[in-house]
């Protein structure tokens, strides 16, 4: 599904990504762990096409096709939801009218018939019910003022909307107590399924406690400097980066 | 002051000077209020035209505005059909409407209003000792030339006063259509003295419309707010293209009252509403929102003085332009808070959205302090649309030019979303908005 071939990136001239290579098959979760400042948030935000993240070179390759060449709402029209680390606010944009348009271009972009509001509201209301999340999602504007946790569980259910083919979660974990790391994870399993993808890029092996990675992958210096199971994850837990990165 | 500023000064006054005579000739001017009219003609010689560098006008250039002749408007008409559709749900059966300045019975209604609220016109309310006093005070202590302007002419207006403890539950409309001027440029001066007795409330809805163009529309409104009284008043100005509209908003309040006041400039050629504000008792509030969407060479000006007298009283200011084209805005907003007013609670905020590079906008947000335990805040912003926003919105499937077109929105939308009457908020929805995204395309 998705192949990422010797992947440099610059911001500013400065470069942070230097040869990073991955492969994702469907069905497949990939943690990318890492220290801070390694490049893990690099990647996701190279993946998702923000535009100050420049690729000097490297490829890479989503459904057979060059993933590099699409723009930002390309990529999201293609099935790919990048959720973010810190969620933007947008103040006066009322929220299940955002994930409205979301839905409503995807679905123009599929060549079929956009939904109107009320029938729109049924769909939304099935995907809150399923995540357990109250109706002042509907009514209040998208992530204006959210608790960090609000704004993390409101990115889980554009990803149910949007039903990605590949979504890339950008330390989706961070800044979640317990209850709501729980409720996000329930949220990301119940999304997650045989045709569909995930690379869960963290810092903590908590999340990983809650959704249960096929590979993780340890990102240092800008490279994968190991990969393995989720054995991995735990030893990473124990012993710190440390004895990874000096032993590079 | 050099000698040719002062030369061309003269040319536009004695022009105003002029026009006053035949006023005073042809309009037969009441005789109540004729000594209020002569008198605000003495203030207006002694405050003259603003020259560029006029503290009050520093942002606006009135050179144009002073230096065309206007003639008064006599003859009024207007359709039917026009007016019924820019009077709003809800107020079918509360409107007043004014006709270049003059009220016209045959297009207003305000019989749901019943017996709280009493509508007359000024040459009654001048029998009233006491607002004979207000009326002659704010006339002698005018600072603002335009609105001096206004009183040297005004013959009618309108006198709205909510009696005490009522709550009046329909919404009253002002509806101020200008006819405009076939044969040249026209001047009308609507007047409003708005009075709620007492712990009563009242919600007001001031519209400009045009239904011609060519003219300029100066008014003035005193508003009195007594003790626990709460006036909410929505002005709309959604004049003719190439009209000016210059309004004075002057509010009285005293204790435990509050006045939330909202207003829109949906583009013209030049607007400028001057909002004077004296919190006068403890315990007063007040509220002012003001949102313009502004393209081509329109101009929205703001100027806004808040004068905390005494303790306990709070205001907030909240402001936001947007700016497209060679268009300009500008704030120039000063709150005073005077030795005494302890523990007053006051902020400003104006927020600038750029659209274009050729856009221009202005931004004086001033404090001025005299008391020593009190909270203030101001800011102001210019900028453009947040990158991360638009990247936010991108990754969701939206084009560019779709994203940009929420952005713009919801920047106007937050203000527009305050306004506590549905019907304006549907409006604005409508004309300001679909104003943006003609914008964008």
């Amino acid at each position: 599904m998705l192949e990422i071939k010797d992947l440099h990136s610059a911001v500013e001239g400065i470069e942070i990504l230097k040869g990073i290579s991955l492969t994702i098959k469907k069905g497949e979760v990939h943690a990318v762990m890492g220290p801070n400042g390694s490049g893990k948030s690099t990647l996701a935000k190279v993946l998702s096409g923000h535009p100050a993240y420049e690729v000097t070179s490297g490829e890479v390759l989503f459904q057979g096709k060059n993933l590099l060449d699409l723009s930002a709402e390309e990529r999201s029209l293609v099935g790919i939801f990048m959720g973010f680390q810190y969620p933007v606010e947008i103040p006066g944009v009322n929220n299940a009218e955002f994930l409205r348009m979301a839905y409503n271009a995807r679905l123009l972009n599929e060549g079929k018939d956009e939904v109107d509001p009320l029938d729109f509201d049924d769909i939304l209301q099935e995907k809150m019910d399923m995540l357990g999340m109250e109706d002042k999602y509907k009514e209040r504007s998208c992530n204006d003022g959210f608790s960090g946790g609000e704004k993390k569980k409101n990115e889980i259910l554009q990803m149910a909307i949007l039903k990605p083919v590949l979504s890339i979660l950008d330390e989706t974990d961070s800044g979640l107590d317990i209850d709501a790391l729980r409720i996000v994870a329930d949220g990301v399993n119940k999304l997650n399924g045989d045709d569909n993808a995930l690379i869960l890029i963290t810092h903590y092996q908590r999340l990983l406690d809650h959704i249960k990675p096929d590979f993780v992958h340890v990102i240092s210096g800008g490279k994968i400097i190991k990969s393995g199971g989720k054995e991995l994850a735990h030893e990473l837990e124990a012993q710190g980066y440390d004895w990874l990165t000096t032993a590079n | 002051m050099s000698s040719v500023i002062e030369e061309s000064k003269n040319g536009a006054e004695s022009a105003v000077l002029a026009l006053h005579k035949q006023f005073l000739d042809a309009d037969q001017p009441s005789a109540d209020l004729l000594p209020f009219n002569k008198k605000a003609l003495d203030i207006f010689e002694s405050l003259k035209f603003p020259h560029r560098k006029h503290e009050m006008y520093t942002f606006v250039n009135t050179k144009v505005l002073a230096d065309t002749s206007f003639s008064l408007k006599t003859e009024n008409s207007v359709q039917n059909s026009f007016v019924k559709q820019h009077i709003y749900a809800g107020c079918e059966r509360s409107h007043l409407t004014f006709v270049d300045g003059a009220l016209c019975p045959e297009l207003s209604d305000a019989t749901a209003l019943g017996t709280s609220v009493k509508i007359g016109s000024l040459i009654e309310a001048v029998k009233d000792e006491s607002f004979k006093n207000i009326l002659q005070k704010s006339i002698e202590q005018e600072n603002d030339v335009f609105a001096s302007i206004n009183s040297a002419f005004m013959k009618q207006g309108v006198m709205v006063k909510v009696s005490r403890d009522k709550q009046v539950e329909v919404p009253l409309q002002i509806l101020n259509v200008s006819s405009g001027g076939d044969s040249g440029p026209v001047m009308t001066v609507p007047r409003a003295y708005i009075h709620l007795e007492p712990s009563s409330e009242l919600k007001l809805i001031v519209k400009y419309v045009g239904d011609g163009s060519n003219y300029f529309v100066n008014s003035v409104q005193d508003m009195v707010i007594e003790d626990n009284a709460t006036l909410t008043h929505i002005q709309i100005e959604a004049d003719s293209k190439d009209a000016w509209n210059f309004s004075k908003n002057r509010i009285f309040l005293k204790r435990d009252s509050k006045y939330l006041g909202y207003q829109t400039v949906s583009g013209t050629r030049l607007v400028r509403n001057h909002n004077e504000v004296w919190l006068n008792e403890s315990g007063a509030e007040m509220e002012l929102n003001g949102v313009s969407v502004l393209e081509e060479d329109e101009q929205s000006h703001q100027f806004v003085r808040v004068h905390h007298e005494v303790e306990n009283c709070t205001s907030h200011q909240y402001f936001k332009n947007i700016i497209n084209d060679r268009a300009r805005a500008s704030f120039d907003g000063t709150v005073v808070v005077n030795k005494g007013a302890q523990l007053t609670n006051s902020d400003q905020l104006i927020n600038n959205l750029m659209l274009s590079d050729e856009g221009h906008a202005d931004c004086k947000p001033n404090l001025m302090i005299f008391a020593d335990d009190v909270k203030c805040a101001h800011g102001a912003t210019v900028g453009q649309l947040d990158d991360d926003q638009l990247f936010y919105l991108k990754t969701r499937g939206l084009s560019e030019s779709v994203a940009k077109e929420i952005l713009t929105q919801s920047f106007a939308r937050s203000i527009v979303q305050k306004i506590p009457f549905e019907p304006v908020v549907k409006e604005l929805d409508e004309t300001l908005l679909k104003k943006l995204v003609a914008n964008n395309e």
